[in-house]
C-alpha cells in the first residue's frame, strides 16, 4: 500500500518536476535554518477542543520546547492535545530521511507559500505522508496536513500574527483531524445501562479540532533536562 | 356523665375461619374492678384488643367513657393504662427510657421525678438505668404496669397481669389492684384465666368462653351463692344410700358415682349432714366442698387442657 | 408529629443496626480508596487507554472526584441493601417485639405513627447517603485532592472542570438520596405487611435485584419492560455528569420515583391503619 503511494506521488512529480523551478530541500533547509534559531521556549497555552465524543473544558497549560525534540506539557490542571499537536517544530519530522517534493505553489491566509510533500523514508517513521505549506519569504511553516499510519488524516494550520515574539513561533494553532468514534470496552467506565448512547448519531467517524493560543513565549533562556525527565501521568 | 365506663354491645370479631369473639355485651361501672374471666382461647384478648383498638371488630359497639371508641380514639385512650399480654417493652432501652417515651406518646408529664415516682410504685427505682432486655419476666411485668399508670389513666385495662410472677408478685399485684381501686378510685378491667384471682380483687365479673358471656354478676352473688356442691365419700354407700333415700336429704343429692356422694348443700348443712352420717354408723371418708362455679368455671378450664 | 418523628429517631439511633449502614461504608469507602491508591493509576491507564493512542494528556485525573464517581456507581446496589435493612425492620421490628401493644395503645392515631415512622426512615436513609457523600467525597479529596473529573461513556469521554463538578456530585447525591428513599420506601410497605424484620429486607433486595437484573440485560422483551420498573430510573443521577445536562429526563425520573415513594408509602399507610395487631 504504501509503495504504491509512494509509487504514484512519484510519478505524479516526475511530471511536474521538470517544470518546477524550486528545490523543496532548499525551503525545509531554510524552515530548518530558522526554527534552529529556537534553542528552547516556553510558552503559555490555552486549550479548546471542540471534538463531538470528547468533551473537554478549556485549559490553560504551559509547553516547554528544548531542541531536537524534548517536549514537556505542563498543566496545573487538567489539558489534552493531540499527541501530533504538541510538537509543531520541523525538526522532527526533517530528521529523519526523507524524500520532498515541491508541488505547487499556494496562497494561505493570503499569504504566498510552497506546498511540498514529505515522505519519510524510514519504515519506523509513522508518517505516510506530510504536506507543508511553507512560507518561503519568512521559512515559517503555515499548514500542515499528514496521513500517519495508524489513525487518521489530520491538518494543522499555524498563525503567527501577535505572538509578540521574534522567533519564528506561532500565536495559534488549528489542529484539524478526522477518527474512527471511540468505542469504549462496557463495564470499564461503570455504566451499565447507558441509555443515552443508542439514541445519538452512529456514524463511525468525526472531524475534531483543536485549537491553541500562545502566549508569553520565554524562547532560548534555557531549559534544564531535567523538567523533560519528568514521567508524564 | 355517664357511670358507664365501658360499654360492649354485640361485639364479634372474625378472624379467618374462628369466631373469636360472638356477640359479647357486658358494662363496666366507674368504681368497679371487673373480672373478665376465661380459660385460654374464650376471646379475653381478642376483646380487650377491641377495646383499645388494636383490632377493629366486625362487628357491634364499643364506647368507653361514654364516647364511641371508633370516633375519639385518642380522647378515650389517653385515660386507658394497659397491660396487653406479655409485657414487651423496647429492650435495647432502658425503663427510664421505656416509660418516657411511652409517657411522650401518651401526652403527659415525663419530667423525671415522675417517671422515677412510677417506677418506685411498682419495685424498679434501682435497675431503672437498666436497659429492659437485662430485666426478668416479674420485672418486665411491673414495668408493664408501670407503664400503664404513668399516665395517671381513669381505666387501667390489665391483661393477665400476673402471668408468670411467683405467689409474691401475684400477692403485690392484687395489693396495687385494690390499692388503686379503694385509694386512686380507679376503674380496672382485669382479665384472667384464675377464678380465685379474680375472686380477691373484683366485685363485678364475666365469665367468657368460645367468644360470649357465660356467667355474668357481682362476684359476691356469685361465689357465695347459696348452695355449694359437696362431695362426701363414705366408707359404706349401699346403706349411706338407703339411709338418705328415706329422707330429705335425697333431694339434696346430685349424683352418686360409687361412694362419692355429692350434694348440694347451704354451708351450713355440711356439718349437719356429716353428723347425720356418723350417727348412723357411715363412716365419713371425705367431705370436699366446692362451689358450684368454680366447678363449671374448672369443667371450661379442663376442656381446654 | 415532630415529637413522635423524634422519638422514632430516637429509637432507630439506640439500635445497633442502624450503625451496620455507618459503619459499612465507613469501612467499605476507605477500602475502595485505599485500593484505587494502590491501582488506581493502572485502572485509569487502562480506562483512558483509547484516549492515549491521539492524544496526550495531563492532570490530575486520579482525584476525589473520580472515587466518590465510581464509588457512587459501585454501591448503589449495596446501599439498597442497608436502607432496607433498618426501613424494613420500623414496622415488623415492632411486631416481632411485641412493642406494638404498647405503641398503638397510645392517644396517637395510627396515621402519624406510620408517617412519623416513615418520616424517621426517610431522614435515616438521607443521613446514611450523606455520610457516604461525605466520606467518599470528603475522604476521596484529602488522599487524591480535587480535579478534573473524567467521565467515560460507551461512545464519549466527558472531562469536567475541577469547579464544574461539586455541584455535580451535590446534585447527583440528592438524586442518590431520592432513589434510595424509594428503597426505604419500599422496605416500609413490607414491613406493614408481615410480623418479622427479616421478610421485609429480604422481600425487598430480591425486588431490587430482580429489577437491576432485568435493567441490566440488553434483549428486547426486557427493554419493554424496563420503563415499568423503578430501578430503571434510579442510576439516573449520572444524568448529572452530562454536558448539556438533560434536566427533562432527570425531571422525569425525580418525578417517577416521587411518584413511587409516594405510592410505597400511601399503601402502607392504608395498611397499617387497617392492621389488626395480633402479635
Amino acid at each position: 500500500m504504501k509503495v504504491l503511494l509512494i509509487l504514484l506521488i512519484i510519478s505524479f512529480s516526475l511530471t511536474s518536476s521538470f517544470s518546477q523551478k524550486k528545490d523543496p530541500d532548499k525551503i525545509l533547509e531554510d524552515v530548518k535554518k530558522t526554527f534552529n534559531e529556537v534553542k528552547d521556549y516556553v510558552v503559555d497555552i490555552d486549550i479548546k477542543v471542540d471534538v463531538d465524543f470528547l468533551k473537554v473544558p478549556d485549559s490553560k497549560a504551559k509547553i516547554y520546547y528544548k531542541q531536537p525534540n524534548k517536549v514537556h506539557l505542563e498543566s496545573e490542571s487538567f489539558a489534552l492535545l493531540p499527541k501530533e499537536g504538541l510538537d509543531f517544530s520541523p525538526l522532527g519530522l526533517l530528521e529523519e530521511k526523507y524524500t520532498a517534493i515541491y508541488e505547487k505553489e499556494d496562497t494561505v491566509d493570503g499569504n504566498k507559500t510552497a506546498v511540498i510533500k514529505v515522505i519519510p523514508l524510514e519504515d519506523e517513521s509513522n508518517v505516510v505522508l506530510t504536506t507543508l505549506w511553507i512560507d518561503e519569504a519568512k521559512h515559517i511553516i503555515r499548514r500542515v496536513e499528514s496521513t500517519p499510519k495508524i489513525g487518521g488524516t489530520f491538518s494543522i494550520e499555524l498563525k503567527y500574527d501577535k505572538s509578540g515574539t521574534k522567533y519564528p513561533l506561532p500565536a495559534s494553532m488549528l489542529f484539524t483531524f478526522k477518527v474512527d468514534k471511540m468505542e469504549l470496552p462496557k463495564g470499564i467506565s461503570g455504566e451499565y445501562n447507558e441509555k443515552e448512547s443508542k439514541s445519538k448519531d452512529k456514524k463511525r467517524s468525526t472531524t475534531g479540532k483543536v485549537s491553541v493560543t500562545y502566549s508569553n513565549y520565554k524562547v532560548n533562556n534555557g531549559i534544564p533536562d531535567s523538567v523533560f525527565e519528568e514521567k508524564k501521568k | 356523665m355517664t357511670d358507664k365506663i365501658i360499654e360492649v354491645s354485640n361485639l364479634s370479631k372474625q378472624f379467618k375461619e374462628v369466631k373469636a369473639v360472638n356477640n359479647l355485651s357486658l358494662n363496666v361501672f366507674r368504681g368497679d374492678v371487673f373480672g373478665f374471666l376465661g380459660p385460654n382461647g374464650a376471646g379475653k384478648s381478642t376483646t380487650i384488643r377491641m377495646l383499645l383498638s388494636l383490632i377493629s371488630p366486625t362487628e357491634g359497639d364499643i364506647k368507653i367513657f361514654g364516647k364511641p371508641l371508633k370516633a375519639k380514639r385518642n380522647d378515650i385512650l389517653r385515660k386507658i393504662g394497659a397491660i396487653v399480654e406479655k409485657p414487651d417493652f423496647y429492650g435495647y432501652l432502658s425503663a427510664f427510657k421505656n416509660l418516657e417515651i411511652l409517657g411522650k406518646l401518651s401526652g403527659t408529664n415525663t419530667s423525671k421525678n415522675k417517671i422515677m415516682e412510677t417506677l418506685e410504685l411498682v419495685g424498679l427505682e434501682k435497675r431503672f438505668k437498666s436497659k429492659v432486655k437485662t430485666y426478668s419476666h416479674g420485672m418486665k411485668q411491673r414495668l408493664g404496669i408501670a407503664q400503664a399508670l404513668l399516665h395517671d389513666p381513669d381505666l387501667i385495662i390489665l391483661d393477665e397481669p400476673t402471668t408468670g410472677l411467683d405467689p409474691q408478685g401475684m400477692k403485690e399485684i392484687r395489693e396495687l389492684i385494690l390499692y388503686l381501686s379503694k385509694e386512686k378510685n380507679k376503674t380496672i378491667f382485669l382479665s384472667s384465666h384464675i377464678l380465685y384471682e379474680v375472686e380477691l380483687v373484683a366485685n363485678r365479673m364475666i365469665i367468657l368462653n368460645k367468644g360470649t358471656t357465660q356467667v355474668e354478676g357481682y362476684v359476691e352473688d356469685l361465689l357465695n351463692a347459696n348452695e355449694l356442691k359437696v362431695t362426701f365419700r363414705v366408707g359404706d354407700k349401699e346403706k349411706a344410700l338407703k339411709l338418705i333415700n328415706e329422707n330429705y336429704w335425697i333431694k339434696k343429692l346430685e349424683s352418686q358415682i360409687e361412694d362419692r356422694f355429692v350434694f348440694n348443700l347451704a354451708p351450713e348443712e355440711i356439718s349437719v349432714l356429716n353428723k347425720y352420717f356418723v350417727q348412723n354408723d357411715i363412716p365419713v371418708n371425705a367431705v370436699v366442698p366446692m362451689r358450684s362455679l368454680e366447678e363449671y368455671f374448672l369443667k371450661l378450664t379442663d376442656k381446654e387442657a | 408529629m415532630i415529637k413522635i418523628i423524634n422519638i422514632e429517631l430516637y429509637k432507630i439511633f439506640k439500635k445497633w443496626r442502624t450503625y451496620i449502614g455507618f459503619i459499612a461504608i465507613a469501612v467499605l469507602v476507605p477500602i475502595i480508596q485505599v485500593a484505587m491508591l494502590i491501582e488506581g493509576e493502572q485502572s485509569l491507564d487502562f480506562m483512558t487507554r483509547n484516549l492515549q493512542q491521539s492524544f496526550i494528556f495531563v492532570g490530575n485525573l486520579l482525584n476525589g472526584y473520580l472515587i466518590s464517581y465510581l464509588i457512587l456507581n459501585a454501591l448503589t446496589i449495596h446501599i439498597p441493601f442497608l436502607v432496607a435493612l433498618v426501613a424494613g425492620d420500623l414496622l415488623a421490628g415492632e411486631a416481632t417485639a411485641g412493642t406494638y401493644r404498647l405503641l398503638i395503645t397510645r392517644p396517637v392515631s395510627r396515621f402519624k405513627l406510620v408517617t412519623s415512622k416513615f418520616f424517621a426512615g426517610i431522614i435515616y436513609t438521607n443521613l446514611l447517603v450523606l455520610w457516604l457523600a461525605i466520606l467518599s467525597l470528603g475522604l476521596g479529596i484529602i488522599i487524591f485532592s480535587v480535579g478534573e473529573l473524567i467521565v467515560i461513556k460507551t461512545s464519549t469521554v466527558i472531562i469536567f472542570a475541577r469547579g464544574d463538578v461539586f455541584w455535580r456530585f451535590i446534585l447527583a447525591y440528592g438524586f442518590a438520596a431520592l432513589s434510595m428513599s424509594v428503597v426505604a420506601s419500599l422496605a416500609f410497605l413490607f414491613s406493614a405487611l408481615v410480623e418479622n424484620a427479616i421478610g421485609p429486607i429480604v422481600s425487598t433486595m430480591a425486588v431490587i435485584i430482580v429489577f437491576v437484573i432485568i435493567s441490566a440485560i440488553e434483549i428486547n422483551i426486557f427493554e419493554a419492560i424496563q420503563p415499568y420498573l423503578f430501578t430503571s430510573y434510579m442510576a439516573s443521577w449520572r444524568l448529572f455528569f452530562d454536558d448539556p445536562i438533560d434536566f427533562a429526563e432527570i425531571a422525569k425520573s425525580c418525578l417517577i420515583l416521587a411518584g413511587h415513594v409516594l405510592f410505597f408509602f400511601g399503601l402502607a399507610a392504608y395498611i397499617f391503619k387497617r392492621k389488626d395487631i395480633l402479635t
